[in-house]
Protein backbone atom coordinates (compact mmCIF):
# COMPACT_ATOMS: atom_id res chain seq x y z
CA UNK A 1 0.00 0.00 0.00
CA UNK A 2 2.62 2.51 1.29
CA UNK A 3 4.32 1.86 -2.75
CA UNK A 4 1.58 2.44 -4.67
CA UNK A 5 0.50 5.32 -2.80
CA UNK A 6 3.93 6.80 -3.36
CA UNK A 7 3.84 6.31 -6.62
CA UNK A 8 0.20 7.33 -7.40
CA UNK A 9 1.08 10.97 -5.50
CA UNK A 10 4.08 11.07 -6.70
CA UNK A 11 2.81 11.48 -10.36
CA UNK A 12 0.20 13.92 -9.68
CA UNK A 13 2.61 16.10 -7.47
CA UNK A 14 5.19 16.26 -10.29
CA UNK A 15 3.51 17.47 -12.73
CA UNK A 16 2.82 20.93 -10.74
CA UNK A 17 6.44 20.85 -9.26
CA UNK A 18 7.84 21.18 -12.74
CA UNK A 19 5.71 23.93 -13.83
CA UNK A 20 6.19 25.58 -10.63
CA UNK A 21 9.85 25.69 -10.76
CA UNK A 22 10.22 26.48 -14.57
CA UNK A 23 8.33 29.70 -13.78
CA UNK A 24 9.92 30.72 -10.76
CA UNK A 25 13.36 30.10 -12.43
CA UNK A 26 11.75 32.60 -15.33
CA UNK A 27 10.23 34.92 -12.70
CA UNK A 28 13.83 35.26 -11.07
CA UNK A 29 15.34 35.67 -13.97
CA UNK A 30 12.59 39.21 -14.54
CA UNK A 31 13.37 40.12 -10.89
CA UNK A 32 10.05 39.27 -10.11
CA UNK A 33 9.32 38.10 -6.67
CA UNK A 34 8.21 35.08 -5.56
CA UNK A 35 5.37 35.28 -3.66
CA UNK A 36 2.95 34.78 -6.23
CA UNK A 37 3.60 31.20 -6.11
CA UNK A 38 1.46 31.24 -2.60
CA UNK A 39 -1.81 32.86 -4.06
CA UNK A 40 -1.75 30.52 -6.63
CA UNK A 41 -1.48 27.39 -4.79
CA UNK A 42 -4.08 28.65 -2.31
CA UNK A 43 -6.30 29.40 -5.43
CA UNK A 44 -5.96 25.63 -6.60
CA UNK A 45 -5.73 23.93 -3.52
CA UNK A 46 -9.55 25.78 -3.12
CA UNK A 47 -10.33 25.07 -6.15
CA UNK A 48 -9.13 21.42 -5.90
CA UNK A 49 -11.31 20.67 -2.76
CA UNK A 50 -14.46 22.17 -4.55
CA UNK A 51 -13.97 20.05 -7.65
CA UNK A 52 -13.61 17.02 -5.51
CA UNK A 53 -16.45 17.89 -3.82
CA UNK A 54 -18.48 18.45 -6.38
CA UNK A 55 -17.00 15.25 -8.60
CA UNK A 56 -20.17 12.89 -8.35
CA UNK A 57 -22.12 15.35 -9.88
CA UNK A 58 -19.81 16.61 -12.65
CA UNK A 59 -18.57 13.26 -13.28
CA UNK A 60 -22.48 12.37 -14.40
CA UNK A 61 -23.08 15.14 -16.55
CA UNK A 62 -23.45 14.09 -19.90
CA UNK A 63 -24.09 10.46 -19.12
CA UNK A 64 -21.30 10.18 -17.20
CA UNK A 65 -18.68 11.61 -19.38
CA UNK A 66 -18.94 15.31 -17.37
CA UNK A 67 -15.08 14.04 -15.67
CA UNK A 68 -13.62 14.25 -18.63
CA UNK A 69 -15.49 17.32 -20.11
CA UNK A 70 -14.06 19.27 -16.85
CA UNK A 71 -10.70 18.07 -16.93
CA UNK A 72 -10.11 18.90 -20.97
CA UNK A 73 -11.64 22.55 -20.09
CA UNK A 74 -8.88 22.65 -16.86
CA UNK A 75 -6.15 21.43 -19.36
CA UNK A 76 -7.35 23.40 -22.26
CA UNK A 77 -6.75 26.52 -19.61
CA UNK A 78 -3.45 25.64 -18.72
CA UNK A 79 -2.59 25.77 -22.38
CA UNK A 80 -4.20 29.22 -22.72
CA UNK A 81 -2.77 30.84 -19.77
CA UNK A 82 0.82 29.26 -20.64
CA UNK A 83 0.28 30.80 -24.35
CA UNK A 84 -0.93 34.46 -22.68
CA UNK A 85 2.38 34.06 -20.33
CA UNK A 86 5.11 33.20 -23.57
CA UNK A 87 3.79 36.26 -25.80
CA UNK A 88 3.89 38.79 -22.74
CA UNK A 89 7.29 37.23 -21.36
CA UNK A 90 8.94 37.63 -24.70
CA UNK A 91 6.89 40.48 -26.30
CA UNK A 92 7.98 42.92 -23.51
CA UNK A 93 11.30 42.78 -22.39
CA UNK A 94 10.47 44.75 -19.02
CA UNK A 95 7.00 45.87 -18.69
CA UNK A 96 4.01 44.21 -17.97
CA UNK A 97 4.85 42.42 -15.33
CA UNK A 98 1.62 42.22 -13.27
CA UNK A 99 -0.36 40.31 -16.72
CA UNK A 100 2.94 38.38 -16.65
CA UNK A 101 2.28 37.32 -12.85
CA UNK A 102 -1.09 36.61 -13.20
CA UNK A 103 -1.24 34.31 -16.40
CA UNK A 104 1.26 32.38 -14.25
CA UNK A 105 -0.81 32.45 -11.45
CA UNK A 106 -3.91 30.80 -13.59
CA UNK A 107 -1.52 28.48 -15.15
CA UNK A 108 -0.16 26.79 -11.72
CA UNK A 109 -3.63 27.42 -9.96
CA UNK A 110 -5.08 25.45 -12.50
CA UNK A 111 -2.70 22.65 -12.90
CA UNK A 112 -2.93 22.13 -8.96
CA UNK A 113 -6.94 21.96 -9.46
CA UNK A 114 -6.36 19.02 -11.93
CA UNK A 115 -4.12 17.41 -10.01
CA UNK A 116 -4.94 18.16 -6.44
CA UNK A 117 -8.48 16.72 -7.30
CA UNK A 118 -7.22 13.34 -8.24
CA UNK A 119 -4.87 13.12 -4.94
CA UNK A 120 -8.00 14.03 -2.67
CA UNK A 121 -10.00 11.46 -4.56
CA UNK A 122 -7.25 9.11 -3.76
CA UNK A 123 -6.69 9.44 -0.31
CA UNK A 124 -10.33 10.53 0.55
CA UNK A 125 -11.01 6.43 -0.14
CA UNK A 126 -9.28 5.31 2.74
CA UNK A 127 -10.71 8.00 5.17
CA UNK A 128 -12.77 5.09 7.18
CA UNK A 129 -10.36 2.86 6.86
CA UNK A 130 -7.39 3.18 10.01
CA UNK A 131 -6.13 0.32 8.65
CA UNK A 132 -4.51 0.99 5.92
CA UNK A 133 -4.56 5.09 6.31
CA UNK A 134 -1.74 5.43 8.15
CA UNK A 135 0.26 4.27 5.06
CA UNK A 136 -1.22 5.66 2.36
CA UNK A 137 -0.92 9.00 4.45
CA UNK A 138 2.53 8.98 4.53
CA UNK A 139 2.86 7.20 1.36
CA UNK A 140 0.94 10.60 -0.20
CA UNK A 141 3.52 12.43 2.36
CA UNK A 142 6.88 10.45 1.07
CA UNK A 143 5.68 11.16 -2.83
CA UNK A 144 4.85 14.53 -2.02
CA UNK A 145 8.05 14.81 -0.88
CA UNK A 146 9.84 13.24 -3.66
CA UNK A 147 8.04 15.71 -6.00
CA UNK A 148 8.66 18.45 -4.60
CA UNK A 149 12.34 18.02 -4.06
CA UNK A 150 12.88 17.24 -7.64
CA UNK A 151 10.98 20.66 -8.09
CA UNK A 152 13.36 22.22 -6.21
CA UNK A 153 16.56 20.18 -7.79
CA UNK A 154 14.84 21.77 -11.21
CA UNK A 155 14.64 25.26 -10.15
CA UNK A 156 18.58 25.79 -8.63
CA UNK A 157 19.83 23.75 -11.63
CA UNK A 158 18.06 26.64 -13.71
CA UNK A 159 19.11 29.18 -11.81
CA UNK A 160 22.97 28.02 -11.98
CA UNK A 161 22.60 28.18 -15.99
CA UNK A 162 24.04 31.30 -17.34
CA UNK A 163 20.95 33.33 -17.96
CA UNK A 164 20.28 32.99 -21.94
CA UNK A 165 20.56 29.43 -21.73
CA UNK A 166 18.54 28.94 -18.82
CA UNK A 167 15.70 30.81 -20.84
CA UNK A 168 16.19 28.58 -23.56
CA UNK A 169 15.82 25.13 -21.66
CA UNK A 170 13.01 26.93 -19.91
CA UNK A 171 11.34 27.69 -22.89
CA UNK A 172 11.60 24.24 -23.94
CA UNK A 173 10.50 22.23 -21.17
CA UNK A 174 7.44 25.05 -20.74
CA UNK A 175 6.79 24.10 -24.52
CA UNK A 176 6.82 20.18 -24.04
CA UNK A 177 4.76 20.89 -20.58
CA UNK A 178 1.66 22.60 -22.96
CA UNK A 179 2.10 20.26 -25.59
CA UNK A 180 1.20 17.51 -23.36
CA UNK A 181 -1.67 19.26 -21.79
CA UNK A 182 -2.80 20.02 -25.36
CA UNK A 183 -2.63 16.28 -26.20
CA UNK A 184 -4.58 15.36 -22.76
CA UNK A 185 -7.56 17.68 -23.89
CA UNK A 186 -7.49 15.50 -26.84
CA UNK A 187 -7.68 12.58 -24.84
CA UNK A 188 -9.69 13.73 -22.55
CA UNK A 189 -12.62 14.60 -25.65
CA UNK A 190 -11.92 11.47 -27.50
CA UNK A 191 -12.30 9.15 -24.02
CA UNK A 192 -15.41 11.46 -24.17
CA UNK A 193 -16.41 10.52 -27.90
CA UNK A 194 -16.80 14.23 -28.22
CA UNK A 195 -13.95 13.88 -30.73
CA UNK A 196 -13.28 11.48 -33.37
CA UNK A 197 -11.07 8.88 -32.24
CA UNK A 198 -8.40 6.74 -34.86
CA UNK A 199 -5.67 4.02 -35.35
CA UNK A 200 -2.34 4.77 -33.48
CA UNK A 201 -0.18 6.00 -35.72
CA UNK A 202 2.55 4.66 -34.00
CA UNK A 203 3.78 2.62 -31.34
CA UNK A 204 6.98 3.40 -29.39
CA UNK A 205 6.34 1.10 -26.19
CA UNK A 206 9.07 -1.07 -27.27
CA UNK A 207 11.76 1.67 -26.65
CA UNK A 208 9.64 3.15 -23.96
CA UNK A 209 7.06 1.86 -21.57
CA UNK A 210 4.80 4.39 -20.54
CA UNK A 211 4.47 2.47 -17.25
CA UNK A 212 8.34 2.34 -16.67
CA UNK A 213 10.12 4.98 -14.49
CA UNK A 214 11.64 6.62 -17.92
CA UNK A 215 7.78 6.55 -18.91
CA UNK A 216 5.74 7.78 -16.23
CA UNK A 217 8.64 11.05 -15.80
CA UNK A 218 8.28 11.75 -19.61
CA UNK A 219 4.41 11.31 -19.17
CA UNK A 220 4.64 14.22 -16.05
CA UNK A 221 7.48 16.25 -17.97
CA UNK A 222 6.52 16.13 -21.43
CA UNK A 223 3.03 14.02 -21.73
CA UNK A 224 4.94 11.50 -23.17
CA UNK A 225 2.32 8.54 -24.91
CA UNK A 226 3.84 5.56 -26.95
CA UNK A 227 0.42 4.92 -29.13
CA UNK A 228 -0.69 8.00 -29.81
CA UNK A 229 -3.25 8.65 -33.06
CA UNK A 230 -3.02 11.66 -35.82
CA UNK A 231 -5.18 14.47 -33.95
CA UNK A 232 -3.23 14.00 -30.52
CA UNK A 233 0.19 14.41 -32.51
CA UNK A 234 -1.81 17.66 -34.24
CA UNK A 235 -2.18 19.03 -30.85
CA UNK A 236 1.03 18.48 -29.38
CA UNK A 237 2.52 20.10 -32.24
CA UNK A 238 -0.14 23.00 -31.94
CA UNK A 239 0.98 23.29 -28.19
CA UNK A 240 4.54 23.31 -29.13
CA UNK A 241 4.11 26.10 -32.23
CA UNK A 242 1.92 27.94 -29.63
CA UNK A 243 4.47 28.77 -27.13
CA UNK A 244 8.18 28.56 -28.98
CA UNK A 245 6.87 30.00 -32.41
CA UNK A 246 4.12 32.70 -31.58
CA UNK A 247 5.62 34.76 -29.33
CA UNK A 248 8.41 35.07 -31.32
CA UNK A 249 6.41 35.90 -34.55
CA UNK A 250 4.42 38.39 -33.09
CA UNK A 251 7.39 39.89 -30.96
CA UNK A 252 8.86 40.34 -34.68
CA UNK A 253 5.90 41.93 -36.03
CA UNK A 254 5.67 44.48 -33.07
CA UNK A 255 9.14 45.51 -34.18
CA UNK A 256 8.67 45.80 -37.74
CA UNK A 257 5.48 48.09 -36.40
CA UNK A 258 7.49 50.09 -34.03
CA UNK A 259 10.06 50.62 -36.68
CA UNK A 260 8.00 51.52 -39.57
CA UNK A 261 5.61 54.40 -37.53
CA UNK B 1 -4.21 28.69 -49.10
CA UNK B 2 -7.27 30.07 -49.67
CA UNK B 3 -9.82 31.05 -46.70
CA UNK B 4 -12.83 29.33 -48.23
CA UNK B 5 -10.51 25.92 -48.12
CA UNK B 6 -9.75 26.22 -45.12
CA UNK B 7 -13.31 26.74 -44.16
CA UNK B 8 -14.63 23.89 -46.25
CA UNK B 9 -11.91 21.72 -44.70
CA UNK B 10 -13.24 22.71 -41.57
CA UNK B 11 -16.88 22.02 -42.11
CA UNK B 12 -15.78 18.57 -43.57
CA UNK B 13 -13.84 17.93 -39.83
CA UNK B 14 -17.35 18.97 -38.13
CA UNK B 15 -19.23 17.14 -40.78
CA UNK B 16 -17.07 13.74 -39.71
CA UNK B 17 -17.05 14.37 -36.03
CA UNK B 18 -20.29 14.62 -35.70
CA UNK B 19 -21.43 11.64 -37.79
CA UNK B 20 -18.99 9.80 -35.89
CA UNK B 21 -20.74 10.52 -32.51
CA UNK B 22 -23.94 9.93 -34.23
CA UNK B 23 -23.61 6.16 -34.95
CA UNK B 24 -23.94 4.38 -32.02
CA UNK B 25 -21.46 2.32 -30.62
CA UNK B 26 -21.74 -0.97 -28.80
CA UNK B 27 -21.89 -1.11 -25.43
CA UNK B 28 -19.86 -3.51 -22.89
CA UNK B 29 -20.80 -3.44 -19.22
CA UNK B 30 -17.92 -4.26 -16.21
CA UNK B 31 -18.45 -4.00 -12.72
CA UNK B 32 -15.81 -3.30 -10.17
CA UNK B 33 -16.55 -5.64 -6.30
CA UNK B 34 -14.05 -5.90 -3.66
CA UNK B 35 -11.39 -4.36 -6.09
CA UNK B 36 -11.48 -6.60 -8.78
CA UNK B 37 -13.27 -6.51 -12.11
CA UNK B 38 -16.10 -8.61 -13.47
CA UNK B 39 -15.53 -9.54 -16.29
CA UNK B 40 -12.04 -9.90 -15.76
CA UNK B 41 -11.55 -10.30 -19.46
CA UNK B 42 -13.42 -8.77 -21.80
CA UNK B 43 -13.54 -9.14 -26.16
CA UNK B 44 -14.49 -6.80 -28.51
CA UNK B 45 -15.14 -6.43 -32.65
CA UNK B 46 -11.57 -5.07 -34.03
CA UNK B 47 -11.71 -1.26 -35.81
CA UNK B 48 -15.24 -0.57 -33.74
CA UNK B 49 -15.28 2.08 -31.35
CA UNK B 50 -17.09 0.90 -28.24
CA UNK B 51 -18.77 2.18 -25.12
CA UNK B 52 -17.33 0.58 -21.73
CA UNK B 53 -20.02 0.76 -19.11
CA UNK B 54 -17.95 0.58 -15.58
CA UNK B 55 -20.05 0.28 -12.40
CA UNK B 56 -18.21 0.78 -9.08
CA UNK B 57 -20.00 -1.46 -6.82
CA UNK B 58 -17.33 -0.95 -3.42
CA UNK B 59 -17.49 2.37 -1.62
CA UNK B 60 -13.95 3.01 -1.93
CA UNK B 61 -13.01 5.28 -5.20
CA UNK B 62 -11.14 3.40 -8.62
CA UNK B 63 -9.29 4.69 -11.27
CA UNK B 64 -9.75 2.90 -14.34
CA UNK B 65 -5.99 2.83 -16.09
CA UNK B 66 -4.61 1.80 -19.34
CA UNK B 67 -1.68 2.42 -20.79
CA UNK B 68 -2.68 0.20 -23.34
CA UNK B 69 -5.59 2.32 -24.87
CA UNK B 70 -4.57 5.46 -23.51
CA UNK B 71 -7.06 5.84 -20.96
CA UNK B 72 -7.77 7.40 -17.58
CA UNK B 73 -10.40 8.28 -15.30
CA UNK B 74 -11.54 8.34 -11.80
CA UNK B 75 -14.87 6.16 -10.71
CA UNK B 76 -16.25 7.33 -7.30
CA UNK B 77 -17.74 4.61 -4.96
CA UNK B 78 -21.07 3.46 -5.72
CA UNK B 79 -20.89 5.02 -9.14
CA UNK B 80 -21.14 4.51 -12.84
CA UNK B 81 -18.50 5.68 -15.51
CA UNK B 82 -18.53 5.57 -19.44
CA UNK B 83 -15.35 5.50 -21.54
CA UNK B 84 -15.17 4.99 -24.97
CA UNK B 85 -12.64 2.87 -26.58
CA UNK B 86 -11.50 1.62 -29.82
CA UNK B 87 -11.53 1.43 -32.89
CA UNK B 88 -8.59 -0.85 -32.37
CA UNK B 89 -6.71 -3.48 -33.94
CA UNK B 90 -6.70 -7.04 -32.79
CA UNK B 91 -5.14 -8.19 -30.13
CA UNK B 92 -4.80 -7.72 -26.54
CA UNK B 93 -4.90 -4.61 -24.19
CA UNK B 94 -4.27 -4.44 -20.49
CA UNK B 95 -6.39 -2.01 -18.19
CA UNK B 96 -6.26 -1.73 -13.96
CA UNK B 97 -7.53 0.01 -11.29
CA UNK B 98 -4.94 2.27 -9.97
CA UNK B 99 -5.90 2.82 -6.77
CA UNK B 100 -5.44 -1.05 -6.20
CA UNK B 101 -3.64 -2.56 -8.85
CA UNK B 102 -2.36 -5.44 -6.83
CA UNK B 103 -5.82 -6.70 -7.70
CA UNK B 104 -7.95 -4.66 -10.18
CA UNK B 105 -6.92 -6.29 -12.95
CA UNK B 106 -7.99 -6.76 -16.51
CA UNK B 107 -7.73 -7.55 -20.35
CA UNK B 108 -9.71 -6.13 -23.44
CA UNK B 109 -9.19 -8.90 -26.36
CA UNK B 110 -9.81 -7.32 -29.81
CA UNK B 111 -10.72 -10.00 -32.44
Amino acid sequence: MLLSSVVIILREVLEGAILLSVLLALSSQRDISLRWSLPALLLGSIGATGYAANFETIAAWFDYVGQDIANATLHLLIVLSLTAFAILHQVYERSHNNAIIACMILAVAFTVVREGSEIILYLSGYMNNSEVFPSVMLGGIIGSGIGASIGTLLYYALSCFLINSARKIAYLLLSLFAAGMSLHVVTMLTQADWMASGHSLWDTSGWIDESSLTGQLLYAVTGYESTPNANQVIAYIAGILLLLLLPRLLKKGFEVYEAKS
Amino acid sequence: MNFKYIQMIFMFALWFSVLNSVLAAPEFKIEIKNHLFFPAELTIPADTKVKLRIFNRDDTNEEFESYDLNREKVIMGNSQTVIFVGPLKPGSYEFFGEFYPKTAQGKIHVE
